[in-house]
Order: structure tokens, then C-alpha cells, then sequence
């Protein structure tokens, strides 16, 4: 097996204060490797995003420690962060996130004009990350003058314009129809297979998960399933919790994912 | 991220809600404006009161007379305007036209402490008894004078520069004496007036009909004088002093003298002549009131400037705050790609300098065509400063215009730091999170 890239021990992560305290994640541990594609399944509000922002470093644990590339994370100051961010991630919203009054080149543009490349340097290679998931016509559009699976692509070619390591995917294909999000998935596995990059994609989307290398099922806060290392129950506090999991019960949920423009799974 | 793009995307940011940033601009403008205009012209007239101090002996410079003096003197107390009237002559009073200084009272005056007695001038002042005309009844009070040698040009109203070496007896009157005398400035100009000299021996009264050549327009420093020419300055001389002795034939009724303003305030002088019963005039004295009428315009102008400022700054707050509030999910996006709160601060400061460097230079451009159009304008024929075309109203400084806009910018950044710090402060999760 590769390189160990994200490793995460003890992961918790508790909203809220007295009363309304919550356990959104209640122990988790994982190492992701180099060139995997991981999904994260599980039922809306397990904690799927809650994790996924804290291994993008987006939000500290409330306990537990991550390590990216063995070197610990818990310590380094914030423009470490911003910097680790901008250079060796990439990131795709379920909701888009895009300037939507800007170009389709700006909002390509942005992280390369947040770490400070110049103008002609960035220019050029957000071309080529439009190129590469075939939006270079229409990069003077108004990013809001989209449909939903081009405005998702002009969010993957923002993902990889400052050529990340790891893409991080919340619902990438949540707000499209299936044969747009078929196209989405495409995208994203030909950048794993391509170019190496790591994927760790949240996602209801059964199709998704399973053409993914690695499926990790989580359920309130838990890792009840984790398709690439069966030993890892005995890490996981709450055994008894984890004999209560159901492939099937996982598999009921993701289904209405099939249908177009699912969106009943948010409130 | 380069600041170039910073600032390229603040200017953006502020286009995008167009009307708004124009309103808040258009607060800032008001107090710019105000602020701006209220510089130059106290620039215009400070330049003014300098040009004036220097051509009169400058800082420094003292005219002393006796106290008694000072009737005649009125152009002190009448101020500059034309409308007012010179004191009536009146025979029953004691009411000397200028009394001279003793020569003791000149000896003491140089021997007071930050005086210098070398600088000591005594000036040729003729002691007329009171001026009439054949238009009226009336008997008036008059100082006057020779006009200085050399190329002195008096601003005129009307009429022209007198004949310093002309045979008859010319005199520049200011309008005042004009109108008192039963004339105007069309007809005067030509006419005889009457100037009575009364020795003060026999007190006989021999009159001197001198010939009206122009009249002075408004002038701060003229102190009351009205100008003769040399011929009618010698004779009313000649016939003051015909029965003095010898020794005091070279009496003066005033000195001019100039004392250490370094180290002596104008009042304590003052209080040491007057101890001696002497009165004396610093040039700022003497421009006082037209100062004090500026300055309680300048006063009103710039409390007002300060209050649009004020509400400007307020107007700054709030368009941030919203501008915060409706790029809750940019900030976050920015945060989340790596943008540091830093920043992010940065981003939004600089929208506030930007509302108000762009406030500011509106202001100061309007400022200075409507200053530049108005000194035009006043200084045209009929204008009320045609008659002071050293004057300019307003003077736009490079120093003035820098700091007015270095002030609002201050101002404008401190105002934003309230909302910028509340989008710095964003987490990145929160405001993806937020709908
Ligand atoms: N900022 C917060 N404050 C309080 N509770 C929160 C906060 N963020 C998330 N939660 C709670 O944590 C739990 C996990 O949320 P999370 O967004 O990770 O769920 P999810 O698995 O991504 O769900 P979905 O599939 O609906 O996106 C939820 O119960 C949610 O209400
Ligand atoms: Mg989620």
C-alpha cells in the first residue's frame, strides 16, 4: 500500500455548549492513502460533512489528532493552514460556492489569486483547468448563467487549477440529475486515475460510492463500515453500537439519490 | 494574494451595489467638501493677512500714537466698511485730530523692554482740524497723510493715483468721507473739498481746498488714513508747526517701531505704553476684523464638515456591515481556499478607504471648481473683492488637499475596522453552512 496521506486518531467533535451539546463525531479513526478515492456514506446529520471539514482542516476537533503526511496538524498556525488549504487541497461543494456574479475564469481564478500568482500565470492555467473539464467556451459567461453540472465542473476545474493532492467532495453530485452527476464522477475519477490526486467524497449517491476504491459508512458519529479495513472495529469505542449497523439500513438511504435533483435529504 | 488584486477587488465590491456605495460616498463628499472649502479660504485669507503684514513692516511692526488720537483714527473702529460714517467735528469737545507724541514719550518708548529703540520711525501725520465741502453743513474728523515715496499705488475705487509732484493740492478720499461730504463716486471725483487747519496758537482756522483725485477703495491696512499729495502735505505741515519753537517743529504724532515677538506678546507692549499714555496697533490689529468675520464663517463651515464626516463614518459602518452580511458565503469560500483572516480584514478596510478616498477627491474636486469659479466671480467688476485684487478667496494648498485626504481616510478606515473585523473573524465552516 502507498503512502499514508491523512491519518486521523480519536477524532471527536462536539457542537454546541451545556444543554444543547452535541457529539457530532464521536471517535474516528482512519488513514487515507495516497491515490485512494474514499466515500464517506451514511445518513444525513452521522457527521459525514462534520469530518470531512475537520481532514480538510476547515475546523478543529474538539479531541483526537489528524496528521497529514505523518506531520501533525493540531499545532500549526493559521497561515500554515490557509497555505496547506490553497496548495494541496482542492474542494467541491454540494451547493456550488461560486461568486456567481463573476466569470467563469474568476471563479476559476480565485485560488491562484489568494496564494498571489500573477496575473498572466493564472490566466493561463485556469484555462487549462477549464479545458480540462471542457468549459474553456465559456469562461467570459457570468458564472451564474450555468446549468447546475457545468456550474459543478467550473467547481471541480477551481478544485484542481492550483494542482492539489487531495479533492475533497461534499455531495458533489447531490444537486444534479443522475446523468449530469454521472458526468461529475467521471470528472473526478479520470483526476484520481490521471493525475493521482486522492479523493474523499461524501455522498449519498450509491453509483458514486461504489466506484470508489474505498467506502467508509459512518452513523452518529461513528465508523460502522469501512470496506478497506474490517480490523478497525476493535479501535471504535462503542462496539455494541457498531453490531446494531446495517449495510442494508445504509443502502435504504442512499436509493432516492437516483432520482433527479434530490434534495429532500436537506432541510 | 497581491495587493494590487485587493485593491482592484475592493473598487469592484463597491461597484456592485452601486447606489449604496454612492450614497455613502455622497456623505463623505459633503464633509470633504466642507472641510476642503473651509482650508482654502482660511488659506486665502491667512495669505492675504501675510501679504498684508509683510507690505506693512511685518511681524514685529507697532504703530503707536497718543491715546487722543485715536478719534480721528476711527478706521479702526469702523472696520473697513463704506457705509459708515467719519465722527462729526465737534468744537465744545475735546477732540483733537492727532496730538503729537512728546519727545519724552518718545524717549520712553524706546527704552521699554522689547522695543527696539533703533527701529524707532516717526511718521509725518498732519493735524487737520475737520474736512466739509460746499455740499454740506457737516464738519468731520480726517487723518492724513502724505503717500509714502516710492511706486505706492492705492486701490481705487474710482478717479486715479494722485500727482505726487502736481503744483495744486490733490487728496484720495475713502468713501466714507465721499458720502459724508454730500457726493458720490460718480461726481466727486474733480470736486474741492475743505480741509481746515487750526494752529494751535492763535486758533485761527485756514482752510486748504483740495481737489478730490480718486477715492480709496476698502483697505485693511490704510488704518483711516486718507492720502494727499506732496504740495497740500507741506503746507498743511508748514502752517501746524508755524508758531512751534524751533525744537519742537520736528514733532510726530506717531512712530512706528518694532518689538521682539519672539519673546514679548503685542499685549504686554501695549500695557507698557499705555502706561505712558500711548496706544499702538499691531498689523493684526489693524486686519482684525475682517479676521474675526472669517473666522466665524470658517467655524460654522467646519463644525458642519465634521458632522457630515460623522455621519459619514456611520454611513461607512453600516453599508460594511451589510456588505459583511450579504458576502457571508464569499468570506467563507475565500477562508476555506486559503485566504487568511488577515486578509480578509484587509479586503474590507480597504472598501472603507476606498469610500472614502473616493468621497474626498469628489469633494475636493468640486471644492476647487466652485473656489477657483467664485474668485472669479468676486473678483470680477461689481464682484465684493474687486476692490482687493491681491485677495483670492480661496487658495487650494497641495498640504491641504493631502491631509483632508489623509484625514477621511483615517476616518473611513477606522469606521471599517468594525465590520471588517466581524468578516475576519468568520469561520470558514460557519459561513459555508450559512443560507
Ligand atoms: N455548527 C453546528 N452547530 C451545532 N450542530 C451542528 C453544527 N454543524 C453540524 N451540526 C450537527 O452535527 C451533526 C452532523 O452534521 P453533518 O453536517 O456532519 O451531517 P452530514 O452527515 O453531513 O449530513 P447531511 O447528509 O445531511 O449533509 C448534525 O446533527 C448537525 O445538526
Ligand atoms: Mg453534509
Amino acid at each position: 500500500m502507498s503512502k499514508t496521506v491523512l491519518s486521523t486518531r480519536g477524532l471527536r467533535k462536539t457542537y454546541g455548549k451545556r444543554d444543547s451539546k452535541f457529539d457530532a463525531l464521536r471517535g474516528i479513526a482512519i488513514d487515507i492513502h495516497q491515490g485512494e478515492s474514499v466515500a464517506i456514506i451514511g445518513k444525513s446529520g452521522s457527521g459525514k460533512s462534520t469530518l470531512m471539514h475537520l481532514l480538510a482542516l476547515l475546523d478543529k476537533p474538539s479531541r483526537g489528532e489528524i496528521t497529514l503526511h505523518n506531520h501533525p496538524t493540531a499545532n500549526l498556525k493559521a497561515r500554515q493552514l490557509n497555505t496547506i488549504r490553497n496548495k494541496e487541497f482542492g474542494f467541491v461543494f454540494q451547493s456550488f460556492f461560486m461568486n456567481s456574479n463573476d466569470t467563469v475564469l474568476n471563479n476559476v481564478i480565485l485560488p491562484l489569486k489568494i496564494a498571489g500568482v500573477g496575473y498572466r500565470e493564472r490566466r493561463r492555467r485556469a484555462i487549462s483547468a477549464l479545458k480540462t473539464v471542457g468549459l474553456d467556451d465559456k469562461r467570459n459567461n457570468k458564472a451564474n448563467d450555468l446549468s447546475g453540472g457545468q456550474k459543478q465542473r467550473v467547481c471541480i476545474a477551481r478544485a484542481i487549477v492550483n494542482d492539489p493532492k487531495i479533492i475533497f467532495a461534499d455531495e458533489p453530485t447531490g444537486n444534479l440529475d443522475s446523468a449530469t452527476g454521472e458526468k461529475i464522477i467521471d470528472l473526478l475519477f479520470r483526476l484520481n486515475q490521471e493525475k493521482g490526486i486522492t479523493l474523499i467524497i461524501v455522498t449519498h449517491d450509491h453509483e458514486l460510492a461504489a466506484k470508489c476504491s474505498r467506502q467508509i459508512n459512518i452513523k452518529d458519529g461513528r465508523i460502522v463500515a469501512d470496506s478497506a479495513n474490517e480490523t478497525l472495529e476493535a479501535e471504535n469505542d462503542d462496539k455494541e453500537e457498531f453490531k446494531d449497523n446495517d449495510m442494508d439500513d445504509m443502502l435504504d438511504h442512499q436509493h432516492p439519490t437516483h432520482h433527479i435533483n434530490v434534495d429532500e435529504e436537506e432541510e | 494574494m497581491r495587493m494590487l488584486d485587493v485593491i482592484y477587488d475592493a473598487n469592484a465590491n463597491l461597484l456592485r451595489n452601486k447606489l449604496r456605495s454612492f450614497l455613502t460616498i455622497l456623505a463623505i463628499f459633503i464633509g470633504s467638501f466642507s472641510i476642503i472649502s473651509t482650508s482654502a479660504i482660511q488659506a486665502g485669507v491667512n495669505d492675504f493677512i501675510d501679504s498684508q503684514v509683510d507690505s506693512y513692516g511685518g511681524e514685529g511692526y507697532l504703530a503707536v500714537v497718543s491715546n487722543d488720537s485715536f478719534d480721528a483714527l476711527d478706521g479702526l473702529q469702523n472696520g473697513m466698511g463704506n457705509n459708515k460714517t467719519p465722527i462729526e467735528y465737534n468744537p465744545d469737545k475735546i477732540q483733537t485730530g492727532m496730538s503729537p507724541l512728546t519727545n519724552e514719550q518718545i524717549e520712553k518708548i524706546k527704552k521699554i523692554d522689547g522695543i527696539d529703540g533703533d527701529s524707532l520711525a516717526k511718521e509725518q501725520t498732519l493735524d487737520i482740524t475737520y474736512v466739509t465741502s460746499e455740499e454740506t453743513d457737516k464738519k468731520y474728523l480726517i487723518a492724513a497723510e502724505a503717500l509714502p515715496p516710492g511706486n505706492v499705488k492705492v486701490s481705487l475705487v474710482t478717479g486715479k493715483q494722485l500727482n505726487l509732484q502736481a503744483d495744486e493740492y490733490q487728496i484720495l478720499l475713502e468713501e466714507k468721507y465721499v458720502n459724508a461730504l454730500g457726493y458720490d463716486n460718480d461726481n466727486i471725483i474733480d470736486k474741492k473739498v475743505q480741509l481746515a487747519v487750526k494752529d494751535d496758537y492763535t486758533h485761527k482756522i485756514k482752510t486748504f481746498a483740495a481737489k478730490v483725485v480718486g477715492v480709496i477703495a476698502p483697505s485693511v491696512v490704510s488704518m483711516g488714513y486718507q492720502y494727499t499729495n506732496n504740495k497740500l502735505a507741506d503746507d498743511i505741515y508748514q502752517e501746524n508747526i508755524k508758531y512751534y519753537p524751533e525744537d519742537m517743529k520736528n514733532k510726530t504724532y506717531a512712530v512706528a517701531v518694532n518689538y521682539d515677538y519672539e519673546n514679548y506678546s503685542a499685549d504686554e507692549i501695549k500695557d507698557k505704553l499705555e502706561e505712558i499714555g500711548l496706544s499702538a496697533m499691531t498689523v493684526e490689529d489693524i486686519i482684525g476684523t475682517i479676521k474675526s468675520f472669517f473666522d466665524i464663517i470658517l467655524t460654522v463651515f467646519r463644525i458642519f464638515g465634521y458632522i457630515a464626516l460623522l455621519a459619514a463614518a456611520i454611513g461607512i459602518i453600516n453599508t460594511l456591515f451589510m456588505a459583511v452580511q450579504e458576502r457571508t458565503r464569499e468570506i467563507g469560500l475565500d477562508k476555506a481556499l486559503g485566504m487568511s483572516s488577515k486578509r480578509v480584514f484587509l479586503s474590507f478596510s480597504l472598501e472603507a478607504i476606498m469610500l472614502g478616498f473616493w468621497g474626498s477627491v469628489f469633494g475636493i474636486i468640486l471644492s476647487v471648481i466652485i473656489g477657483n469659479i467664485a474668485n472669479a466671480v468676486f473678483h470680477a467688476p461689481g464682484g465684493f473683492l474687486e476692490s482687493f485684487p491681491t485677495f483670492h478667496l480661496v487658495v487650494y494648498t497641495m498640504s491641504d488637499i493631502i491631509s483632508v485626504t489623509i484625514l477621511i481616510i483615517i476616518i473611513a478606515f477606522l469606521a471599517g475596522t468594525l465590520p471588517a473585523r466581524r468578516a475576519a473573524r468568520k469561520n470558514p465552516i460557519d459561513a459555508l453552512r450559512y443560507e
